[in-house]
This record gives structure tokens, C-alpha cells and sequence, in this order.
């Protein structure tokens, strides 16, 4: 009996981690290019010493250690649990808590994938300034504990840049804790000595045989959607609105604008900690700035953004206004940084990250690189940002480029970009055939499988095979 | 990084044609069954580039790579002429034959990676009807498989000038052709 997989594909972000079958042919999964499972990147975890949680499944071996509860997906990691804290196992876009990632795996190929590791060659992105250590260490827990067939690491900035037609290009990626820039050119990027410090001169090979040194020029900055959160967060508490997330309220009143709200709180809620706390009242503020917020097309000027329209809103527990002003002054400080109270003076805005990277590559790779800035992220997905991002970068090209940024119209394709570029990669090595006892490469199926790490290349190389493999 | 995608023997063949013996004017490529690039359709010697551009929107949203021969001339004026002989050097290495300075069209071979994407400024071009719909998955796919294995074929085709990546019309126009050549760069 013979049976087809398919590769499957891990993006993570610090907003949500995408995971998926790769391919849209495949029947498993909706035709649309869409990955099947998406989960909040931030997970409960409780430590308790016996069972003694409100709302708890019964733990049968709660011995005496503190054992760590892990809690993901939005269901369970909504319901109001005592002592449970909120908490992500990425940091800077790096996987800092191995054994909560292993666990948000193991949850993932059981609940959403529902199929055995050991069947599925894998693809998963990474950052660009990901460092060679947390990729040896993702090699071998992939090969070691899930007994994966295949493993391909891919920079989500190579994604992103193939998911919009072009191998050559400056990647702007505005996501939920970072907004960088990466200078991506004939699909590799132009970063590693930022990585590698060791590694300060970078050869990279060029069309026509030529050798190039290429220095770092990955710029980042933590200014995007988190950022925008806490700025939402501080103005409406600057207006002394209250601010609650929908678990605390049982009910509500309909109120008039700018009234204050009634609403009843919820008993007999357990005592929750600070961080899940205000992980609610983040996603609560997170509707609220998709919602309201706009990027103002010209730089914020208090006259002209009173003229522009309105939006009203009501917040959870019933209070409701118009916000003008608020919507163009918050997001403002994406752009220009001087805004933003407290903040150094040496912040840079959105603009000045892609023009300080481009300043940072060979002169010789600009134009193509001026020629291509592709934008992708959640964040981007903010009304007016495109439009604000075109007009300072215009005002901050040489005369003698041509500027363009391409962005795709479509919001899944700029949330999920890196998923589904790796997802339309993983597809073309396509089909095997597995047999009872092992899976066998099938041929001359795929075009991409010889890039893949296979599991016998593993055995023979080690995890260093990461290094040589996946640039 | 790559897909893996190879190039045909033909795909080579027709593109030394064109760079030793002139036969056509262009050549077009597509990936077949997602794994080899290979000669789709070639130009006469005659063919113009407007002509090429009109036979490049017949693919509308499908990706294409071409080879065009590009006959780059150059400005009377002498103002820009250190641009200009600049260039027929380069061209000279390339293509290796004797012309001198006094020859006013050189030829220059421009390789196209061509993608439609939905962000498109020509509008008029397309009366608007790929602009409303919706990108489809098929068309990311196929953004992708192009442009991940632009750099199999970069490297087949030797001796070619210019690299230009193109999402939409405004950026295969000529004026941007010969705006990218007044450039040095690649």
C-alpha cells in the first residue's frame, strides 16, 4: 500500500505561528493557498505543585515537582485559569524556550496536522539574523525527536521576496515586535556577517563569476504592531478610559457616546496573573487598532488630520466615542519616531530603516534593490501605511533611482507571505511514496528535493549539514 | 537559495542562436511542469520591441522569462558620452566583435524575468480587469517558481547585460530599459 505526503511548513512569528501541508493541490486542505493552522504564538503555562486549578483537566501524575502545564491555541489559552501566565517561546524572532516550542509541536502535529512526523519532510522560517547555534539545535530536534524525513530552513525574507515575484529585492517586514529591513539579492540574503560576527566578510557569489564582499545590512527596529498596542494603550488611558477585556465582563448596558459604561463584572473568576492580564487587554486593544488606527499620508499635522473622518468605536465593556485626532497620532511614530514620548533620539523611523539598509549594501546592487522594496507583515497591513512608507521613501531616493515598492493588494498573502512562499517551495519536491516500513524519495518527482537535508545526510553530517545546506 | 528548477539544452542552444548568429530577435521561456526552463516561443530578427511587448501581453498573468537583443542606441549628444562609451566597451567584452567607437546602435542582450503581479500602476493597460480580481494562489505560485529559479537560468545564460525584473509593463517599457543602461550597474 502507498500513500502520498506532503512536506509540511512552520512559519513563526510573535504574533502567531502558521503551520500547514504544503501545495494547494493537495485535497487536505482548502484550495486556497492558505495555511490550515494558525495559533497565537503566545501560550498559558501554570506550574502547580498538585492539582489544584479552577476549570483544570485533571492531571493524573501530578506528583510532587512543579510540573509545567502548557496551555495553546486561543480556546484554552482564553479560558481564565489561576496562576497561568502568558508567555511566548520566541524572542527577537528566535526560539529562546526550546521546551516550549517542542510542546507548541507537539500540539501542532496533533491537534492540526494530525498525521506522524516521521512521514513529513519539513520547511520552516526563520529570521534572517537567526544564529547558527538555535539552527544546529532546530536541525537536530527535528531529526532527533520527530524523526523527520527531510528538513529545509529557509530566511523568511527569501520568501517573502519569491512570494512577490522577485529574487532580487528589499524586504521590509513589519510584523508584530520588529519592523527590519532585509536586502535580499538572487535569493539569498545579503546579511551574514550581521549574524556571524566571526564571519565579517561574506563572499557571495555574483551573475557572471565575479566575487563580491558583502557587509551587514539587516537593519531592525521594535517599532510595529506591538509597539502600536502600547501606544493605543497609554493614549486611552491618557483619556481616562477604562480598559477591559472581554473575560472580565457578564454583562452590558448600551450606552450613549462618551458616556461611562455599565457593565457588571464576571464572578467567581479565578485570580489570574498580570501577564495573562494584560495579554488580554492586549488582543482587545489589537481589534481596536486594526480597526481605528490610519497612517496619515503626509507628515501629522494636528489642522489638517482634525478635518479627516472619524471612527467610532465601542470597546468591550460598552464605552464608546468618534476618535480623530488618536487615529492619525499613534501611528505616526512608526514613521517618525520623534513623536513618540520618551523616546531616543536616535530612533529611526520605518523610511530610514530601508534607506539605511540600502546604504549599508554594495553600491552596485542598490538600483535593483531601490527598484524592488517589497512589503509584507501584519503591520503593513494598517491603513495608509503603504501610501506613507511611498511618499518618505520618494523623498529620500537619489535622484538617480527608480523606486518601487510592491506590496501584495491581498491581506492574506502580506500576513502569510513567508508561509505560503514556503509552502509553494516544500510543494515542488511534492510527492513520495511511503511503504509500510520507510518512506523512499520518489525519483525525479520534485524539482526542490535535492535542496532538502535528508535524513541520511543528517545521520552522515550532523546538524553542521544545516550550515552547508540551507545559506 | 534555488528551487532546483533546470535549464534545457535548447534553452541554451537557442540562446547562443541569438548571441553568435543573431537568428532571433527574442526568445521566450517558461518553466514546463515545474521543473525544467525551456523555450517557449522565439522573435523574428525583424520583430521590434513594441512588437515584443504586444506579444508579452498576450500572457497577461502568467510569468515569463525573455531574451531580448536589444538594439540600445546611443545619444548624438556629446554630453553623455562618457556613459556611452563606457557601455560599448562592456559591450565589447561581451560580445566580443570589432565594432569601434563611430558605430551608433550596439547591441545589448537584456534578460527579462517577467511577472504580473497585482500591483499594477498601468491600469490603462489592462483596462483595470486583473487589477480587480483577486490574486489567486495559482499566481503566487507561479511568482514563486519564477522567481526561484531566475538564478538557474541567470547562470546558464552567459553574456548577458542586463538583469531586469519586471511586475508590470511600466517596468519593461523602453524608456525603463534605457534608463536601467544609462545605469552602470547590473
Amino acid at each position: 500500500m502507498t500513500d502520498e505526503v506532503g512536506a509540511l511548513v512552520f512559519d513563526m512569528g510573535h504574533y502567531s505561528i502558521r503551520a500547514g501541508y504544503a501545495g494547494e493541490d493537495s485535497p487536505k486542505i482548502p484550495r486556497c493557498c492558505v495555511c490550515q493552522a494558525e495559533i497565537p504564538s503566545t501560550y498559558g503555562v501554570t506550574e502547580e505543585v498538585t492539582n489544584g486549578g479552577v476549570g483544570e483537566p485533571m492531571d493524573m501524575d501530578g506528583g510532587p515537582a512543579p510540573q509545567k502545564k502548557y496551555f495553546f491555541d486561543t480556546n484554552s489559552l482564553h479560558v481564565a485559569k489561576r496562576g497561568m501566565e502568558a508567555v511566548t517561546f520566541l524572542k527577537d524572532g528566535m526560539i529562546e524556550d526550546w521546551d516550549a516550542f517542542e510542546k507548541s509541536l507537539d500540539y501542532l502535529y496533533e491537534k492540526h496536522i494530525r498525521s506522524d512526523p516521521h512521514l513529513h519532510p519539513v520547511l520552516m522560517s526563520e529570521v534572517s539574523w537567526n544564529t547558527r547555534a538555535k539552527r544546529e539545535k532546530l536541525t537536530e530536534l527535528m531529526f532527533e525527536k520527530y524523526n523527520i524525513p527531510a528538513f529545509y530552513l529557509v530566511k523568511n525574507a527569501v520568501l517573502a521576496a519569491f512570494a512577490n515575484g522577485r529574487s532580487t529585492g528589499l524586504i521590509l517586514d513589519s510584523g508584530a515586535s520588529q519592523t527590519s529591513a532585509v536586502p535580499v539579492h538572487d535569493g539569498y540574503v545579503l546579511t551574514q556577517a550581521i549574524v556571524q560576527p566571526h564571519q565579517r566578510v561574506q563572499i557571495t557569489k555574483w551573475g557572471s563569476g565575479r566575487f563580491w564582499c558583502m557587509g551587514a545590512a539587516v537593519v531592525k527596529i521594535p517599532l510595529a504592531g506591538d509597539f502600536l498596542t502600547h501606544q493605543c494603550k497609554l493614549v486611552l488611558e491618557e483619556n481616562n478610559i477604562e480598559l477591559v477585556p472581554p473575560y472580565l465582563i457578564a454583562a452590558k448596558d448600551a450606552v450613549k457616546d462618551l458616556e461611562a459604561p455599565r457593565w457588571t463584572r464576571k464572578s467567581g473568576l479565578p485570580e489570574v496573573t498580570k501577564s495573562w492580564h494584560s495579554y488580554m487587554v492586549k488582543e482587545m486593544l489589537q481589534d481596536f487598532q486594526s480597526t481605528v488606527l490610519q497612517v496619515s499620508d503626509s507628515p501629522y499635522d494636528k489642522e489638517s488630520v482634525e478635518n479627516m473622518p472619524t471612527v467610532h468605536y465601542e470597546l468591550p465593556n460598552g464605552y464608546n466615542q468618534d476618535f480623530g485626532v488618536e487615529r492619525f497620532h499613534i501611528p505616526e511614530g512608526l514613521f517618525d519616531p520623534t513623536t513618540i514620548k520618551g523616546a531616543s533620539a536616535s530612533t529611526i523611523g520605518v523610511a530610514q530603516v530601508v534607506t539605511t539598509s540600502l546604504g549599508m549594501c554594495d553600491i552596485d546592487v542598490r538600483p535593483s534593490l531601490y527598484g524592488s522594496v517589497i512589503v509584507t507583515g501584519g503591520n503593513t497591513l494598517l491603513q495608509g501605511f503603504t501610501d506613507r512608507l511611498n511618499r518618505d521613501l520618494s523623498a529620500k531616493t537619489p535622484p538617480s533611482m527608480r523606486l518601487k515598492i510592491i506590496s501584495s493588494n491581498a491581506n492574506t498573502e502580506r500576513r502569510y507571505g513567508a508561509w505560503i512562499g514556503g509552502s509553494i517551495l516544500a510543494s515542488l519536491v511534492q510527492v513520495y511514496e511511503v511503504s509500510p516500513n520507510l518512506v523512499l524519495w520518489m525519483g525525479k518527482q520534485g524539482t526542490f528535493q535535492q535542496m532538502w537535508i535528508s535524513k541520511q545526510e543528517y545521520d552522515e553530517g550532523g546538524k553542521s549539514q544545516v550550515d552547508r545546506k540551507c545559506p | 537559495m534555488s528551487s532546483g528548477v533546470t535549464v534545457s539544452t535548447l534553452a541554451k542552444t537557442v540562446y547562443e542562436e541569438v548571441k553568435k548568429v543573431k537568428k532571433y530577435r527574442y526568445i521566450i521561456y517558461h518553466i514546463k511542469d515545474e521543473k525544467v526552463i525551456d523555450v517557449e516561443s522565439t522573435g523574428p530578427r525583424e520583430a521590434t520591441y513594441q512588437e515584443f511587448l504586444e506579444n508579452l501581453q498576450n500572457f497577461k498573468t502568467d510569468c515569463r522569462y525573455c531574451v531580448f537583443d536589444f538594439p540600445a542606441p546611443l545619444p548624438a549628444e556629446v554630453s553623455s558620452e562618457s556613459m556611452s562609451v563606457d557601455r560599448l566597451v562592456l559591450m565589447t567584452c561581451t560580445r566580443g566583435t570589432g565594432h569601434d567607437n563611430h558605430v551608433h546602435v550596439v547591441q545589448a542582450m537584456i534578460i527579462m524575468q517577467y511577472s504580473l503581479s497585482s500591483f499594477c500602476k498601468c491600469k490603462s493597460v489592462f483596462n483595470g480587469e486583473m487589477c480587480g480580481r483577486c490574486p489567486e494562489a495559482a499566481k503566487v505560485k507561479q511568482k514563486m517558481l519564477y522567481s526561484s529559479s531566475y538564478d538557474a537560468l541567470k547562470k546558464a545564460l552567459v553574456g548577458v547585460y542586463k538583469y531586469i525584473q519586471a511586475c508590470d509593463f511600466e517596468e519593461v517599457s523602453q524608456e525603463a530599459i534605457e534608463d536601467a543602461f544609462r545605469k552602470g550597474s547590473k
